[in-house]
């Protein structure tokens, strides 16, 4: 009786929450899927067959540079991370962090500025190399990683680090008695023992990256682009919901298996919240 | 020996020079545009500085006014996504609930599946029923948005606080409630408003919920900075861009004791 009370109740408390969440994001979430199908008023595969023969290039290119981007991301969190565990430098902690919570739009105009031909960067490199001219970096696939590493770093960084900063000592000091240099205790204890932290760093990286708009339209070339900038050109200059959606439900059957993976994870530590 | 650690000097040096350059660079871009009157290949910095756009944007002006609706989108913003967030992370945090991992599945789902699309069909759905082009269609998707971590910074707060305090104050004969309200909820202030600075911050730099919801009428400053942009109007966007920032940069140096990575996914977008 008891119990059944303690139901009620804490049901009663989300419920709240619940409504906002099933109204303003499974409701369109499950439009999005429904509409996928939907072409010229009929139930078809027409939308998903038009996106993989307009598309194809860019769902490939969306996915490579995701991966490209979320390898450079996870390497220099290790590194960062992997230093910071056996030596404190102020310096680099505030650095590493500084672009944290900087709007991804943000990111993309600074992007632009400072990757243009004659940007902030090429104004700096051509007088310190003494030559003409340097080609930018902006409007190309380069520029484009390199934005978003800058501004996943900080947060893949953040999660790696405190992942390699809670593990007991004891494991350390054993590797250092034996002998291992700190890179080898790097590859050989932390990455192994934080092997869950790490991949929920990589798969909230690679997810972040594939659903942003902002930065491949900033700073992205004119083609091939990010399947979301297509999203938006569907939606915004051709009024196309249904190719739109298909290209939306493509990119969660991409996010797929890491997102489940991440489910199960943070529901088994409730949350991500240890007690 | 000495000769070593000269080298080892000039090493640091030159990685100092170059995280710098790597970190802070992609900023000084925007913050020498901003007070650029005349720049012209090849000079390092502008021929001519101007304090014209500061001056532009916080007179009576486009600009000013779609600081203004972003700040009172951020605002009620808050309230709705705390307001809505303190029960149910309160459950979260000490009752046994119904369906558990169901729940936990549905709240954590924002973060692991891209949002665009929900945003696009969000539009869409308002658009229906006449929230599209108004600022409460903006306000509803970056509290649904919001509420996702919102949600998860709070829980965290209310489950650092020892159960043992409650269980006292209600062997001394308070009510759950009572319990809660006189020592849970104040001891969460801290994270409480940690979350709240949050959804603000985050909420004032939102530019896809607000772009196609509010499109065209309405213009947060995320859309504005975005369309002075993308037309090359560089010094105002980079005004823009700074107005935004400055918060966001003040906020982390704050919070920095309190940051705890996994509830920050929502930043950003």
């Amino acid at each position: 009786m008891r119990r059944k009370k303690e139901l009620m109740v804490g049901f009663l408390l989300i419920l709240p929450a619940l409504v906002v969440l099933v109204a303003l994001y499974v409701y369109p979430l499950a439009l999005s899927v429904y509409m996928s199908f939907v072409a010229q008023g009929r139930f078809s595969l027409a939308n998903y067959l038009k996106v993989f023969e307009i598309y194809w290039r860019d769902i490939i290119y969306s996915v490579v540079i995701s991966l490209v981007a979320t390898a450079v991301t996870l390497g220099l969190s290790i590194g960062v991370s992997g230093y910071l565990r056996f030596k404190s430098w102020k310096f680099l902690e505030i650095m590493y962090k500084l672009p944290l919570f900087i709007p991804f739009l943000i990111v993309g105009h600074a992007m632009r500025v400072f990757l243009a031909p004659h940007g902030t960067l090429n104004n700096l490199l051509t007088r310190i190399l003494r030559i003409e001219e340097l080609p930018g970096l902006s409007r190309s696939w380069i520029g484009l990683v390199w934005a978003f590493v800058w501004v996943m770093t900080p947060y893949a960084a953040l999660i790696v680090f405190g992942a390699f900063r809670s593990l007991d000592n004891a494991y350390i000091e054993a590797a250092q008695n034996l002998g291992a240099s700190r890179w080898k205790i790097v590859f050989d204890v932390l990455i192994p023992m934080c092997r869950p932290s790490i991949m929920v760093a990589f798969i909230l990286t690679f997810v972040r990256t594939i659903s942003s708009l902002t930065i491949p339209i900033m700073v992205g070339p004119a083609s091939p682009n990010m399947i979301t900038v297509n999203m938006m050109f569907r939606v915004n200059y051709f009024n196309d919901w249904g190719t739109a959606n298909a290209l939306g439900v493509i990119s969660y059957l991409i996010v797929m298996v890491f997102a489940i993976y991440y489910l199960k994870f943070m529901a088994a530590e409730r949350g991500g919240i240890k007690a | 020996m000495t000769g070593f650690s000269i080298l080892k000097m000039t090493l640091k040096m030159v990685l100092i020079f170059v995280v710098l350059l790597l970190v802070v660079g992609p900023l000084v871009g925007i913050v020498l545009w901003s007070f650029a009157r005349i720049w012209y290949w090849p000079s390092p910095v502008p021929q001519e500085f101007t304090l014209r756009y500061w001056a532009e944007v916080f007179r009576q002006g486009r600009v000013l006014s779609s600081l203004i609706l972003s700040l009172r989108i951020a605002l009620i913003t808050v309230g709705l996504s705390i307001s809505v967030a303190i029960p149910a992370a309160y459950a979260f945090a000490r009752y046994r609930l119904p369906a558990e991992s169901v729940l936990l599945f549905l709240f954590l789902m924002p973060q692991a599946f891209p949002q665009l699309p929900v945003f696009i069909n969000l539009a869409r759905v308002f658009g229906k029923i006449g929230l599209r082009g108004n600022p409460w269609g903006i306000i509803l998707a970056h509290t649904m948005a919001s509420l996702v971590f919102s949600l998860w910074i709070i829980t965290a707060t209310f489950k650092s606080i020892p159960l043992d305090l409650e269980q006292a104050a209600q062997n001394l004969g308070a009510s759950r409630f009572r319990a809660f309200w006189t020592i849970t909820f104040p001891l969460g202030i801290p994270g409480i408003v940690a979350g709240a600075i949050h959804v603000f911050l985050w909420s004032m730099g939102e530019f896809n919920a607000a772009f196609f919801i509010g499109a065209p009428f309405i213009q947060t400053a995320p859309v504005l900075m975005y369309t002075a942009s993308a037309g090359y109007n560089m010094q105002i966007a980079s005004v823009i861009a700074i107005v935004l920032m400055v918060p966001s940069l003040l906020f982390m140096l704050v919070i920095e004791k309190f940051l705890k990575a996994e509830y920050i996914a929502g930043i950003g977008g």
